[in-house]
């Protein structure tokens, strides 16, 4: 069984049909999670403009702490394979990166590309470090925090701070890279921090290459902001409850909805995991999950995971970029491939996220009219 | 079902026809005149009867534009009942199909970034679609430049990443600039090295040049050259036509090219005026060349380019003071928001070149129209340029508006040329079809696909191209008194072309190695886009 209504397992269809009832009686529903593969956020969207729905992913707040900042000023990135490449200078900024594959990966090898090609490579921290596994220089945040510490390292390599300071040495070290490289988590170090950041890295740039690298969130964030901006026209947080769509992170938060009884039902999406909200218990919720076990919501439905059971477009981490994942499993009861059956199509048996919201968005176009009775399932 | 587009003055200048007439489609294609009884009329009379416009260098789709909206959530802001050219790709799709416009290329996928830009593409409604392939800075091909590997290897590698990006065609920005940008350069020209290869920009050009004539790919090498928008700039575009040696060859955005310098000796600081005969003239020369425009117009908009070294140079011009550069992968890309200001002479001089471009083409079937969108303006704009240059009191008058230096700098004043609806068609219908290579369309023969516009005919040419009066895409009619009636989806035409199984396996080892995922992560399959089937497949020239 993969479906439920009220914790009690029922048939797919049934589970379906509650769903589109629940969403159909909505006045001001919120689709949320959206951590999955592209095909099924954009399903999402569609979804959402056809009912007037607002959209958050899980991802959101260390999201748009990057996106505020990027919309204030601007930025200079890089990819993680471009530091892998080329920097001779990685600086890591508090203690995310240091609980990330890239740090050990980028502390293995040297640069191989452009002109720092065959020099070592500094790995330098600041406001954070290692245990030690990894050879780096340290440099203390100081009291006032991590994004003060930036600001002020971007006042010394500005030349703005006179005298000695902690902090000189490390500003003199990204002065002479030919290429650095500074590793962020953007929902550690705040919107602030990250608008500091970017200006840091652009006077740098004045004199040298250096380039912010923030770390993506676990929750198909980056690709979520992606797939918002063609649909929407804007980064999440978007709602559609006018009919065109609204940008505002702070209205369209779930969690901040939720709390407030701005809306009446919800649609939690995540074919990948990603941490249930608490307000699924009190909202009436249609979930759709990749690892159900029935009774998160009032109607759960489960769908295939991406890159396991289908194939799907995922944000790829070691590539940034929303990169194809073939599917893990092949059928074993299969010996043979059935030659109907598209490379990367889900396997037999298997709804994907994606083929659930299309239904959802053919049963309530069938039925738009808001019924609010129907919504008791 | 048959269906007759009845008493309008049908324009299709690769038949030469210009006479009131009928159109006649059935099962999404134009046919003959037929005998029997069509089963729907549609009353053209009054009317101008067009095939449907074709678009060959629009920003519609990427990591870049999802960058600009990003950056400036103000620009893209969605207001209700009007769609804006910044904002969704459904906002996107419907402006151009109001404006009779049925097929528009991006013409800047990087392979990296393919399968995104594939998606969002997917998502652009009521026309066919289709994506430049970027290669030239990318560490594979200058590697096999450098290694001396031969012709057939970079052949190669090109139609490796066409048929994994599912590309129309390639594109080469600014050849080793942005690599030389990562490397410390803030200037870079066709003969200057890439530091780290020892490459010249022209040995780059050269590589990409051939393969594409080898590969037999319709649409020709679409270059991006260096030195955009600088005084002198017109040098470059001039040296690059010179090094394409007769091969065919498409210059994008010419008008950002075509700024002589007025102080050859100080060319940065001394200012600029038209080098639009110098291109024109060279063009006439040159029958294997063709440009698209890149036409300024004023108001806000964001530049977007994978240009990053050019990007950077032109940061501190960015209004409002913010922008974005990203040294991604190979290219990356650059977001700098800029004002044309109506008023201001620099805006006006560029406003001006543009148009004198086109008023000054020997064929405009290969000075096909654009704005470079967003980075000379919105395309929402075609329907004022063709007003212009349709109308020389009009021109006049808008010349007047202007800094007197837009007419002192060029010779726009002086042209006493005015378009005909046969131009107007070869600037936006044929010429950018036989460009892109796509037989189908761009006419109103028989066999012609019938992505149809007709238009009001008024002198009003403004109001007259911007909604036009119906459009038929694949012979449904989408759009009735420029309103979206019908929400066709369109496809997204990819070149099939056979990719050679070693340097398949070669590349696949290469990627693996230089970013832990192999080629299957970088392949844009069908299951990526499930319930639709969205590509179209376009062959090689034979």
């Amino acid at each position: 069984m993969t479906a439920w209504i009220n914790g009690q397992a029922v048939v797919r269809d049934e589970a379906v049909a509650a769903a589109a009832a629940l969403l159909a009686g909505a006045r001001s529903p919120v689709f949320a999670g959206l951590c999955a593969e592209t095909a099924a956020v954009q399903a999402a969207f569609d979804l959402a403009r056809v009912i007037g729905a607002s959209l958050d992913p899980v991802a959101g707040s260390s999201l748009y702490a990057d996106l505020g900042a990027l919309a204030s000023g601007g930025a200079m990135t890089t990819t993680p394979a471009e530091a892998r490449g080329r920097a001779d200078l990685v600086l890591a900024l508090g203690a995310a990166p240091w609980a990330s594959d890239i740090v050990t990966e980028l502390a293995a090898e040297g640069p191989v590309r452009g002109r720092a090609a065959g020099r070592s490579r500094t790995l330098l921290a600041l406001g954070g470090g290692g245990d030690g596994a990894v050879q780096h220089i340290a440099y203390p945040a100081g009291e006032a925090g991590l994004a003060a510490a930036i600001g002020l390292l971007r006042g010394l390599v500005a030349g703005r701070i006179a005298g000695p300071h902690p902090l000189a040495d490390l500003a003199a070290r990204l002065r002479e890279a030919l290429y650095g490289v500074v590793l962020y988590d953007p929902a550690e170090i705040g919107a602030l921090g990250a608008e500091m950041l970017n200006g840091l890295v652009k006077d740098l740039n004045e004199t040298t290459r250096c380039f912010a690298l923030p770390l993506g969130d676990p929750y198909q964030g980056r690709a979520v902001a992606q797939v918002a901006a063609w649909s929407t026209g804007q980064g999440p947080r978007v709602g559609y409850g006018r009919g065109h769509p609204e940008h505002d992170p702070w209205r369209f938060d779930a969690e901040r909805q939720a709390a407030a009884g701005e809306v009446d039902a919800a649609l939690w999406l995540a074919s990948l995991p990603a941490p249930l909200p608490t307000w699924i218990r009190t909202v009436p919720t249609v979930a759709l999950l990749g690892e159900p076990k029935g009774d998160e919501a009032r109607v759960v439905i489960g769908v295939g995971v991406p890159g396991e059971a289908l194939g799907a477009a995922l944000w790829h981490p070691r590539r940034a970029a929303i990169a194809w994942q073939e599917p893990r499993q092949e059928p074993r009861q299969e010996p043979q491939q059935d030659p109907q059956r598209e490379p990367g199509s889900p396997l037999p048996g298997i709804s994907p996220a994606a083929a659930i919201l299309a239904e959802l968005q053919a049963r309530l176009a069938a039925s738009p009219a808001p019924h609010p009775e129907r919504a008791s399932c | 079902m048959l269906t007759r587009i009845a008493g309008g003055r049908v324009i299709d200048p690769t038949a030469s026809r210009d006479a009131i007439g009928d159109v006649w489609v059935e099962d999404g294609r134009v046919v003959a005149p037929s005998d029997r009884a069509p089963d729907r009329t549609i009353d053209a009379a009054g009317c101008v009867v067009m095939a449907g416009g074709v678009e060959v260098h629009s920003h519609i789709a990427g990591g870049n534009v999802v960058l600009a909206r990003l950056l400036l959530p103000e620009l893209g802001v969605s207001e209700p009942d009007a769609p804006n050219p910044h904002g969704s790709g459904r906002d996107v799709g419907m402006l151009y199909a109001r404006m009779g416009y049925t097929t528009a290329v991006e013409p800047a996928m990087p392979p990296v970034n393919a399968l995104a830009t594939q998606l969002e593409l997917a998502e652009i409604p009521l026309l066919d679609r289709g994506g430049l392939c970027v290669m030239g800075n990318d560490d594979h091909l200058l590697q096999l430049l450098r290694d001396r590997a031969g012709a057939n290897a970079v052949r190669d590698l090109v139609a490796l990443n066409v048929a994994t990006s599912r590309a129309l065609g390639v594109k080469v920005i600014n050849a080793g600039g942005a690599d030389a940008f990562k490397d410390g350069a803030v200037r870079f020209s066709l003969d200057d090295e890439v530091p780290a290869y020892g490459l010249t920009s022209r040995t780059i050009l050269n590589g990409l040049l051939d393969a594409v004539e080898a590969l037999k790919v319709p649409h020709p090498l679409h270059v991006h050259c260096s030195n955009l928008g600088l005084p002198g700039a017109d040098d470059s575009l001039i040296e690059t036509l010179a090094a394409a040696e007769g091969r065919r060859i498409h210059f994008a955005h010419a008008q950002f090219y075509a700024y002589a310098a007025v102080d050859k000796d100080n060319p940065l600081t001394g200012g600029f005026a038209s080098a639009a005969p110098r291109i024109a003239e060279a063009l006439s020369r040159h029958p294997n060349a063709t440009l698209d425009i890149g036409q300024v117009v004023f108001g806000q908009t964001a530049t977007i380019s994978l240009d990053i070294l050019r990007q950077f140079s032109g940061r501190k011009a960015a209004s409002p003071r913010k922008w974005i550069v990203n040294a991604g992968d190979a290219e990356g890309g650059g977001i700098v928001p800029f004002r044309y200001r109506d008023r201001g002479p620099t805006s006006s001089l560029q406003f001006a070149i543009g148009l004198e471009l086109m008023l000054l083409s020997p064929d405009p079937e290969r000075t096909i129209l654009t704005t470079d969108h967003p980075n000379g303006g919105p395309f929402t704009a075609y329907p004022r340029i063709l007003h212009l240059l349709m109308d020389k009191e009009a021109r006049d008058r808008e010349l007047a508006a202007h800094p007197k230096v837009a007419a002192e700098r060029s010779s726009l004043s002086g042209l006493e040329r005015e378009y005909t609806l046969t131009e107007v068609a070869q600037l936006t219908r044929s010429g950018p079809a036989k460009l892109l290579g796509l037989t189908d369309r761009g006419h109103l023969r028989p066999g012609a696909r019938a992505d149809i516009a007709v238009y009001r005919d008024q002198p009003d040419r403004t109001a007259m191209f911007s909604r036009a009066h119906r459009v038929l895409k694949d012979g449904a009619v989408i759009v009735e008194d420029g309103e979206i009636v019908a929400w066709a989806r369109g496809r997204t035409l990819s070149l099939s072309v056979e990719a050679d199984a070693g340097m398949a396996r070669r590349t696949d080892a290469y990627l693996q190695g230089r970013f832990g995922a192999g080629l299957s992560s970088f392949t844009v399959p069908d299951a990526a886009f499930p319930g639709r089937d969205v590509f179209e497949a376009v062959s090689c020239r034979t």
